[in-house]
């Protein structure tokens, strides 16, 4: 389980080269492995050039696909994970862990112990998850509070140093980069025995916990017959405990209200140190029943120092926040929206905003709007042929709103107005945004008595929820739109 | 050269990772190494620039220090160099015992006979049991991290070479009950007791005291390389036989030997403890910890699998790639023994609902996907090593994991492969339910018709909309309930966007007959139904270049006459002339004579005009099998990457005869003695079939006047062929070498001339009977001949030797035809004719046991020695 060589790449679309190797880090006692388990299908470790450029013609980033090329584009070369081969001098180097994130490349290729002719099916290859994790930690590491590029430069020149403690060579030691960096930072304090590896130090100051659990629901709304709307919650609980002690145990339970909806898929960090089984088999795989387990859900566990991810679930709520139509018709010239948006009666109305984005694809820029809406104010985007409606902090006290205009476009340029492959002729969506604070749809929530600390001192406890709109679609009802298999189980 | 400034080292070290080896190559490179290890001891640099140059070390040692004695002599210097580090905290400490691990292992100096490797292993045995090391040589802050540090290297080490630490087992055991460093003492440990375990059972050894003796190994002697040695450096993969090879190495090892009832409770004690304190490792060490016990346990006797159960619960509600991994490597080795029918469906479960975790990355799906199919079922009812759906993954379970058209390729083929494979099982059964994955399959398929049909769609749309078809033909061959409707869409996608011709060419040629040739059909009606002059037309000519054949030939032919009246470039006029040549190849020959007049007298360009004319020529000359030989692919590539090359080369290669192997061979067969001449007959045998054989021999020294070819239709292996008779003309009785040419035609169609080994015509295949005398003047006749041979002839008394059966087997065996006079068993005259015009005449008599005297006489001077040798081997071929 190692990885023989690791690379951060820019994506640069636009220059010759279309990427610059930012970093990349090399295991020579690996490869030296790798060579002898490999035998006569070993493919050494290119040079960061060659390495660039076969990549970049991989996974489609360079700026040339006007053509057919066979080796990237015949149809029997399917790949259906993040794990390619790479054509490097009439040589396949294999397997190549790799995936673009904020345009960044970030690839790895792990060693795998043995002879890749026939190739070894990757779930039999440890370092393919080590890789993923190592690429995912110094994403993590990279992003985490960065702000702009100067940022992101300094803590890329700090990775050599940080990757001679989290991997020495090549072996993953900690995903968790940050961890590294408190190491090298703090590299004179003496740790006390039995220190877990996840923690660095220990805490000193007042105690306290902060929960914060923020819900984000999609849909997907057709208004149809024979498609049936579809919604769901995903729920993230961020924890933060500063409590003395080298290893302070502290359980957390989440609590639903009586009508709450109980909580589904839970995944949980691993420092929680044991689940109920109840938690670990209440999935949306099966058919919801009264009998749902509804918490509270406990979670044990000793945190380390810093902010992590306690749990993420997901849940099924009876009905979706806000409900909705759109209408759109082509008449001739210009194009007829109705669009008509109810929020649900049990939901907090009290955003800190709400917008109706409503983008028009694959049309030239808007040349001429007339519209009437009942609440709120919309805004026009001429140039990306997009409308905003406003609605603001509260829906009308009939909960129910409504736009209704016509919209009419110029001629298309490519260069300005968006392409989209999925919304062509009438086929369209709107997409709602909103944020609403203190408030979780499921209506799980984490309070003073949510948490139990078995270490010194009463820790003061803050907890925080918010709902957040992702991914939240309203389909044009009179085109047809992209289904997926669960809208057609009615 | 004194020591260079830090700017002139990072520009070096800049010059040297912006090309590792352009670097080396150039003026500087072969110094690099040594002027590296110098810098690290000089005053003047900073600490930060050493660790930079160390650094490049541990990336590149191979390229500083090429080869093993220039590795011991690097990690020397670099001991040295941590030796004279002076008594405070130094950030060059560590990097330094990194630097000497790697350069020792990776320039395979690592062994008992290099100083550097005596030196660094006590000393980092030394540093993880936090010893005293004595003159300050660790200051206190840093002790901690040089302990884990020198884990970390042991375990390297260990990695490189399995077995180096199996005297430290009681050692590393004992310092992680006490206060050492949790994670690298686990791992560790882990590793060594896994390698000594595979190393001991394989020379039939059981652990013995290895797991309680505390005592250093070193113990102030030299190191212990016994277990190293026995395992002859062999290394050791983590999961020896996953998926269940047939008996894997690792198990056949581990199971050759049962451990003592202590013994296995030491070991039980060991992993319980590993395990125990393992939720305070990261992760990532904790999956390492799982694979490396998970596959050192299974098999071993005593060794419950059980024990692993505790953290199983555990480890499943995690969101942790590494974690769920291990778990799934642990199911592979323990299988049944540690996951019950139901803990194997909850396994299925958290994997299927990680697949589609929102909360998790996309690339993180991807793999769990790939993991479902892969899954290591208790009962696996597949073929071993094929993706499948497993047997629990019932629609149920995949309905949140099927495709839309909302997913991005890589998830969207993924989804695919898995709604195929539910596809597939639906057929077998009943219907019901409902919406069925085959019409959400149809619909989805349209949909990525639909979108690579846009015509500013990048290509990647059109790439997956074939990616995906040729998916679903794999999955779901001899379904023409999916077949047939893909095959029309596909068709209305070409009328849509001919541009597409380039994918469609492609996703004919990786797809079975089953699907090809019906789409062949339906892409040629849509390509000749139209009026041969939109400004699709190169893709047109590009797509009936690969669909065209012997079908339909008057559609073709008229689409393509009005399209050549459009081809005006030529880059036209050669798509045109490619399909021409598809026809021809297909054997079309009526109209195609008209069209390729007209071409070679119409065309602009004078080079499509030539080749037009070829086309004509080769069409009107050649017969239909050669004629699609000499238009088929080249099999030489070409040097060019030019169209107009590689078709030469291809004329070349089927008009031109080919010098190539015998694919015939020829052996002589008994001579026939009848009518005026020697007749050879010869055994023709074929190495594959062959066509138009013809057989062409000389004669080395006109011995005799030259031979006719002998010629064969058609020679099959295994089939046998007459036998070939070649008369012989000799111009004087003499034995001769034939030379053997062959030429033949393959059954690919190509005209070959091969080079036989040559034929030997033997003294004996000459001989020829005289007319038989009248019955009873044998005598008399034999008489008249032995006196007409003196005196211009030769005589001679030759003892010939006699086999076991004597004289008269000899008689019958080899002059039979000959005889004229006999009196068996004792006396025989026999007389031979040699063409053209000489005789042999023998006297055979008073035979003793072991000979027998021959009285002989020629007429000509010359047959005398050869007689004499035939006679003299005569019992040797007996």
């Amino acid at each position: 389980m190692a990885q023989r060589a690791v690379w951060l790449i820019s994506h640069e679309p636009g220059t010759p080269l279309c990427g610059t190797v930012r970093f990349s880090r090399r295991y020579p006692t690996v490869e030296k492995r790798a060579r002898v388990f490999n035998g006569a299908s070993y493919v050494p470790i290119p040079e960061d050039g060659p390495f660039l450029k076969a990549l970049l013609f991989e996974l489609r980033l360079l700026d040339d696909d006007k053509d057919f090329v066979e080796s990237r584009d015949s149809c029997s070369r399917i790949n259906k994970t993040s794990i390619y081969g790479l054509l490097i001098g009439g040589e396949e180097l294999w397997p190549v862990v790799a995936f673009l994130k904020n345009d960044i490349i970030y690839a790895c290729v792990p060693l795998v112990e043995q002879t890749l002719s026939p190739r070894p099916p990757l779930i039999s290859v440890s370092g393919v998850s080590q890789g993923f994790e190592f690429l995912f930690g110094i994403q993590d590491f990279l992003y985490s509070g960065q702000k702009n590029d100067s940022e992101l430069n300094t803590k890329l020149s700090q990775l050599p140093d940080l990757l001679l403690q989290a991997c020495p060579f090549g072996t993953l030691l900690d995903a968790n980069l940050k961890n590294s960096l408190d190491n090298t930072n703090f590299a004179s304090v003496t740790q006390p025995q039995k220190q877990p590896a996840w923690k660095t130090g220990t805490y000193k100051g007042k105690p306290q916990v902060s929960i914060s659990i923020t819900e984000k629901v999609k849909s997907m709304q057709y208004d149809k017959q024979g498609i049936a709307d579809t919604w769901q919650v995903v729920g993230t609980v961020t924890c933060k405990c500063d409590l003395e002690g080298i290893m302070p145990n502290v359980t957390i339970s989440l609590n639903l209200p009586t009508n709450g909806s109980p909580l589904q898929d839970i995944l949980v960090h691993p420092c929680v140190t044991s689940l109920d089984s109840a938690i670990l088999t209440s999935s949306s795989i099966d058919a919801m029943d009264d009998s749902a387990f509804s918490g509270p859900y406990k979670f044990p566990l000793t945190p380390p120092l810093e902010s992590f991810n306690l749990c993420y679930y997901t849940s099924q709520v009876p009905v979706p926040p806000i409900l909705g139509f759109y209408q759109m018709k082509e008449e001739e010239v210009q194009l007829r929206i109705t669009i008509n948006l109810k929020l649900h009666e049990s939901v907090k109305n009290n955003f800190e905003f709400c917008e109706a984005h409503i983008p028009f694809y694959n049309r030239g820029p808007i040349t001429h709007l007339e519209y009437k809406t009942s609440f709120g104010q919309l805004e026009v985007f001429r140039e990306k042929s997009l409308l905003i409606w406003i609605i603001g902090q509260k829906f009308p006290k009939s909960m129910e709103i409504s736009l209704s205009g016509t919209v009419t476009f110029g001629a298309k340029s490519h260069e300005r107005q968006p392409f989209d492959p999925i919304c062509i002729g009438e086929t369209a969506y709107l997409k709602l945004h909103f944020r609403i604070l203190d408030y979780t749809l499921t209506g799980c929530y984490a309070d003073q008595h949510s948490v139990q600390v078995f270490a010194s001192g009463k820790p003061k406890i803050s907890a925080y929820r918010k709902l957040i709109s992702s991914d939240y679609y309203i389909w044009n009802s009179k085109a047809p739109a992209p289904v997926t298999y669960g809208s057609l189980l009615l | 050269m004194g020591p260079l400034s830090r700017d002139a080292w990072a520009q070096r070290l800049g010059a040297f990772r912006a090309s590792p080896s352009a670097f080396m190559a150039g003026a500087e490179g072969e110094d690099l190494g040594r002027d590296l290890l110098g810098d690290l001891r000089s005053e003047k640099l900073s600490e930060q620039t050493k660790v930079s140059l160390l650094a490049l070390s541990l990336e590149y040692p191979a390229q500083l220090w090429p080869d093993v004695s220039a590795a011991e002599v690097a990690a020397t210097s670099l001991l040295d160099t941590l030796v004279l580090l002076p008594p405070r905290p130094s950030a060059l400490r560590r990097p330094l015992l990194l630097a000497a691990t790697t350069a020792l292992a990776a320039g395979g100096a690592l062994g008992p006979t290099s100083g550097a490797s005596c030196r660094l292993l006590p000393l980092l045995l030394g540093l993880a049991a936090g010893s005293d090391l004595g003159r300050g040589f660790v200051p206190a802050s840093e002790q901690r991290p040089l302990q884990a540090t020198a884990c970390e290297c042991l375990r390297e080490l260990e990695s490189c070479k399995p077995g180096l630490l199996g005297g430290s087992l009681g050692l590393l055991r004992g310092l992680l009950g006490q206060e050492g460093p949790v994670q690298p003492l686990s791992l560790l440990l882990a590793l060594a007791l896994r390698n000594t375990l595979v190393l001991q059972s394989r020379v039939g050894a059981g652990l013995g005291g290895l797991l309680t003796d505390k005592v250093s190994p070193t113990g102030g002697g030299p190191w212990d390389w016994t277990l190293v040695e026995e395992g002859d450096g062999r290394l050791q993969p983590q999961a020896p036989s996953w998926p269940a090879a047939e008996e894997g190495e690792g198990e056949r090892s581990l199971t050759a030997r049962e451990h003592s009832p202590e013994e296995a409770r030491e070991l039980r004690a060991a992993v319980i403890q590993l395990l125990d304190t393992s939720y305070l490792l990261t992760p990532v060490a904790q999956a390492q910890l799982l694979w490396l016990l998970g596959w050192a346990l299974r098999g071993l006797q005593g060794q419950p699998p059980a024990l692993f159960k505790p953290q199983l619960v555990r480890l499943l509600g995690t969101a942790q790639l590494t974690l769920l991994h291990a778990v799934l490597a642990l199911k592979a080795a323990f299988g049944e023994a540690l996951f019950t029918a139901q803990d194997e469906a909850l396994l299925l479960r958290r994997l299927t609902l990680a697949a589609q975790h929102p909360a998790l990355p996309p690339p993180t799906h991807l793999f769990y996907l790939h993991c479902l199919l892969s899954f290591p079922e208790n009962w696996p009812l597949g073929p071993e090593g094929e993706e499948a759906a497993p047997l629990l993954l019932g629609p149920q379970l995949c309905r949140g994991l099927l495709p839309s058209l909302l997913h991005d390729p890589m998830a969207l083929l993924a989804r695919l492969h898995l709604l195929c494979l539910l596809c597939a099982e639906d057929e077998e059964e009943e219907k019901g339910q409902l919406p069925s994955p085959r019409h959400y399959l149809e619909e989805l398929l349209a949909g990525l018709r639909q979108r690579a049909a846009l015509d500013e769609g990048p290509r990647a749309l059109a790439t997956v909309c074939f990616q995906a078809s040729y998916l679903v033909t794999r999955c779901l061959a001899g379904q023409p309930t999916v077949l047939t409707p893909l095959i029309h869409g596909l068709a209305q996608l070409y009328r849509v966007r001919p541009m597409l011709a380039s994918h469609f060419v492609d996703f004919l040629d990786q797809v079975d007959s089953e699907l090809r040739e019906p789409l062949k059909v339906v892409l040629r009606q849509e390509v000749v139904s139209r009026p041969g002059r939109d400004e699709a037309l190169c893709w047109h000519l590009k797509m009936l270049a690969k669909v065209a054949d012997g079908d339909a030939q008057s559609a073709t032919l008229n689409f393509l006459q009005a399209a050549a009246a459009h081809c005006m470039n030529w880059d036209l006029q050669q798509g045109l002339l490619r399909v021409c040549r598809a026809l021809l190849r297909a054997g079309v020959r009526g109209g195609l004579v008209d069209l390729l007049q007209v071409l070679a007298r119409q065309l602009e360009d004078p080079d499509g005009r030539d080749h037009a004319r070829l086309y004509y020529i080769l069409l009107a000359h050649l017969a239909g099998p050669k004629l699609g030989v000499a238009l088929g692919p080249s099999l030489a590539p070409p040097a060019l990457a030019s169209s107009l090359v590689a078709e030469n080369q291809g004329f070349v290669a089927a008009l031109m005869v080919q010098e190539a192997p015998a694919l015939v061979r020829l052996s002589v067969g008994s001579h026939g003695v009848k009518g005026p001449l020697p007749v050879l007959k010869l055994q023709p045998e074929a190495l594959e079939p062959i066509y138009s054989l013809e057989l062409r021999f000389r004669v080395e020294g006109q011995l005799y006047a030259p031979l006719e070819a002998v010629h064969v239709p058609c020679l099959c292996p295994g089939r046998p062929a007459r036998p070939l008779l070649l008369p012989l003309q000799p111009r004087c009785p003499a034995p001769a070498r034939l030379d053997v040419h062959a030429l033949y035609t393959t059954s690919t169609g190509l005209t070959c001339h091969a080079h036989l080994p040559p034929l030997f015509v033997n003294f004996a295949d000459l001989f020829l009977p005289f007319p038989k005398p009248p019955e009873g003047a044998g005598l008399g006749f034999f008489e008249e001949l032995w006196d007409s041979c003196l005196p211009e002839g030769a005589e001679s008394c030759v003892w010939c030797p006699l086999g076991p059966q004597g004289l008269e087997g000899l008689v019958s065996h080899h002059l039979e035809p000959f005889v004229v006079v006999a009196q068996p068993p004792t006396s025989y005259y026999v007389a031979i004719h040699l063409p053209p015009n000489s005789k042999l005449l023998l006297r055979l008599e008073a035979a003793l046991a072991d000979g027998v005297p021959v009285a002989l006489r020629t007429d000509d001077w010359a047959v005398l020695p050869l007689a004499g040798d035939y006679l003299r081997g005569l019992a040797a071929a007996l």
